[in-house]
């Protein structure tokens, strides 16, 4: 009977044993699965993202955190996407190293899903190589650089910003707009990616175009003194400057042109220094010749009911914003995260790389309104052999103290 | 055109090196925070005309005297203890001062960059070929009268007295019956006082951003060293000076030669004339 007993018993030690055992590997093995798919689980999906939070361009990383983050607890809040929560990690990126190994701890210790590049096209070109080779999904939010857009790649999408051969065509189209009959142009540009991919599309076209004297003159990152430049563009009796530049570049060279024999010139200037900060610098009295492109439908600080709305929103979960803010990279931030969640959407569940992929490349007319978001960017279009989001560029003027969107420029 | 641009910049060099050599010559320390005090000017302007919305005037008023104590309060709670180290200490603390204050502005304004308006705004005015614009006018003039208050009184003052005083021998000026731990803490404030101005001035031609503060200790010292480190007259010509140099250097080289040219002429004068262009102490080879 005691034998009976053992017996008994160590058949159902062995019972308990083999059932715990299945247990514990049942357990395992349900986020075992879905982590295989790096970033995601079953009830959240990591977004990494990356952008310089400080440094002279903070105007463009510290935004696109913000409204990154705001849009992902809104869509958070209205229940995720297919049943599961968005979570962002933003890692600061100033130089391009810094890029390179914010990229690498992203994906490589992190483990995100999609890796956003917010950085503006110093970020996007350093990084550029690296989520060619890992094959992550990236959303180029910013960056106007060719390098992140040739070779094409599969895994890498273009969101707002279109390529600087866009933008430079609608800069020359805009500036002859202003001075029908210019001969002499003067074009005052930055040593970094952003200005010199511009810089490139738009001497080649002027040279194209013929019948213009094109006077270049350069300058470092966050410079604030322009006699050399401005001096050489009055010795040579520019007509029209267009400037490649931050707000606060563009804002003193115009400042200090009339001081350097500038003046009766007409300023284009590009997407990034379309932002109001910069009439503190140049006084509202020196406005009316400074034309600008911008990259979204509407500037931040119209009242048209969606930017409108949009920004009470904005103020309401940060409080009174820094001078200049909201700028066309608060939209941006705000904007391109609710296209990337109609992405995730489209996917489906079964979210892995291959399937985002293509869930991606039949994005069509996609606006941050079909994911309960304001429009404050322009709609994306994606195919398969064409990443590029957004193609339109409006023109925008200085009106009553404040930049306005007065109509497309290309 | 040229020189009426680099006497603007002067004009606001010479007040930035007028506080090093009040501060200098009231207590024999290099203040290498003095660009933080400039910086900590040209915020708080930002603050009243862009913020406030009240204008320039009140800003003439408040700030010089905000940035005196923000000084004082420097000298009081962080220098007065350590006062009787060795002189390398002293300098050091003032340039991890310095360092800690612009981090400070770094982290509690969330923009690298602020704009201030114009204080005359307006068409420039054309003399023949030669354009310019009320704001040269104005920072031209307004820096060069309030760095020769400064100098007055420094110079005048009963304050100023007992400032040289302390300057010439302390132990002297104690016994006479001035106080160190007061006159040390009045010229710091009125260091601190001349590098606000400073700052209202800059704040509209050079923007608000933490590299104001090295911009303008960096101008501020070679200003002071080819004037004369001990000469209130000396900093007031060797800002003018280095402000011309550095843009006929930028205007006929290149932007990138400002840096170095201000450094070029500091070191031909250290080289040539060590004791600075227009010291106040007389040298005699003997």
């Amino acid at each position: 009977m005691i034998k009976e007993h053992i017996a008994h018993r160590r058949t159902v030690l062995k019972a308990g044993a083999a059932l715990a055992a299945t247990g514990i590997f049942g357990l395992r093995s349900g986020p075992s699965l879905a982590q295989a798919v790096p970033g995601v689980t079953d009830s959240e999906v990591l977004i990494g993202a990356l952008g310089q939070l400080t440094g002279p361009f903070a105007f463009i990383g510290a935004p696109g955190r913000d409204n990154m983050q705001m849009a992902v607890e809104k869509l958070n809040d209205a229940g995720g996407i297919n049943g599961r929560k968005l979570r962002l990690l933003f890692e600061h990126a100033s130089t391009p190293a810094e890029s390179v190994a914010a990229a690498k701890k992203l994906v490589e210790n992190d483990k995100v899903f999609v890796l956003v590049i917010a950085s503006g096209s110093t970020g996007a070109a350093a990084a550029a190589d690296y989520v060619r080779s890992a094959q992550i999904p990236t959303y180029n939010t910013v960056g106007a650089t060719p390098i992140i857009r040739e070779p094409f790649s599969r895994n890498v999408f273009h969101g707002t910003i279109p390529p600087a051969s866009v933008t430079g065509q609608a800069m020359i189209d805009i500036g002859f707009q202003a001075v029908p009959s210019a001969s002499k142009i003067g074009v005052l540009a930055g040593t970094y990616a952003f200005p010199q991919s511009h810089l490139a599309e738009i001497k080649s076209r002027l040279e194209k175009r013929g019948g213009v004297e094109v006077v270049i003159e350069q300058f470092d990152a966050a410079a604030s003194d322009f006699t050399a430049q401005l001096v050489s563009f009055a010795r040579r009796r520019v007509q029209l400057v267009l400037i490649l530049g931050s707000f606060t570049e563009a804002g003193f060279a115009i400042k200090q042109a009339p001081e350097k024999g500038l003046t009766d010139v007409h300023y284009v200037l590009d997407g990034s220094a379309v932002n109001n900060a910069i009439i503190s610098i140049i006084g509202a009295e020196n406005t009316k010749n400074v034309w600008g492109y911008f990259n979204a439908p509407y500037f931040p600080t119209q009242d048209d009911p969606p930017i409108a709305s949009y920004r009470r929103e904005l103020v309401q979960k940060y409080g009174t914003l820094p001078q200049g803010r909201p700028n066309i990279y608060d939209l941006i931030g705000y904007g391109s995260t609710y296209i990337l969640a109609q992405v995730l959407k489209k996917t489906g569940r079964d979210l892995t790389w291959p399937r985002l992929i293509e869930a991606w490349e039949t994005l069509h007319d996609a606006k941050p309104s079909d994911m309960g978001g304001y429009d404050v960017i322009f709609p994306e279009t994606v195919t398969a052999t064409d990443h590029q989001g957004n193609k339109k560029v409006a023109s925008a003027r200085i009106i009553n103290g404040s930049w306005k969107v007065v109509g497309l420029a290309s | 055109m040229i020189v009426v641009g680099g006497l603007k910049f002067g004009a606001i060099y010479s007040l930035a090196a007028l506080g090093i050599v009040v501060i200098y010559k009231a207590t024999r320390i290099v203040n290498f925070a003095h660009g933080a005090f400039v910086l900590a000017g040209a915020y708080a302007t930002y603050g009243i005309v862009e913020g406030l919305n009240i204008g320039y005037w009140p800003a003439y008023v408040l700030v010089p005297i905000a940035a005196g104590l923000l000084a004082a309060a420097v000298e009081f709670g962080i220098l007065r203890p350590i006062r009787q180290a060795d002189m390398f200490a002293l300098i050091t603390s003032t340039i991890f001062i310095g360092i800690g204050l612009s981090e400070v502005y770094r982290l509690v304004q969330n923009t690298e960059m602020l704009g201030v308006r114009n204080p005359l705004p307006g068409p420039p005015i054309f003399i023949g070929d030669v354009i310019i614009t009320k704001e040269q006018i104005w920072v031209l003039v307004g820096a060069i009268i309030s760095a020769l208050i400064g100098v007055a009184i420094f110079g005048y003052a009963p304050i100023g007295r007992g400032l040289r005083a302390m300057a010439a021998n302390a132990r002297g000026a104690a016994l006479c019956g001035y106080s160190n731990d007061g006159m040390n803490a009045m010229a710091w404030f009125l260091g601190g006082a001349l590098a606000g101005l400073a700052g209202i001035f800059a704040a509209p031609s050079k923007g608000i951003s933490p590299e104001l503060a090295i911009s303008m200790i960096t101008a501020g010292f070679v200003a002071a060293v080819i004037g004369g480190i001990d000469s209130l007259r000396g900093a007031l010509f060797g800002g003018l000076i280095l402000g011309v140099a550095e843009t006929f250097a930028a205007a006929y080289v290149s932007s990138a030669m400002k840096n170095a040219v201000s450094f070029l002429l500091l070191f031909v004068v250290l080289l040539w004339r060590s004791e600075g262009l227009f010291p106040e102490a007389k040298i005699r080879d003997v």
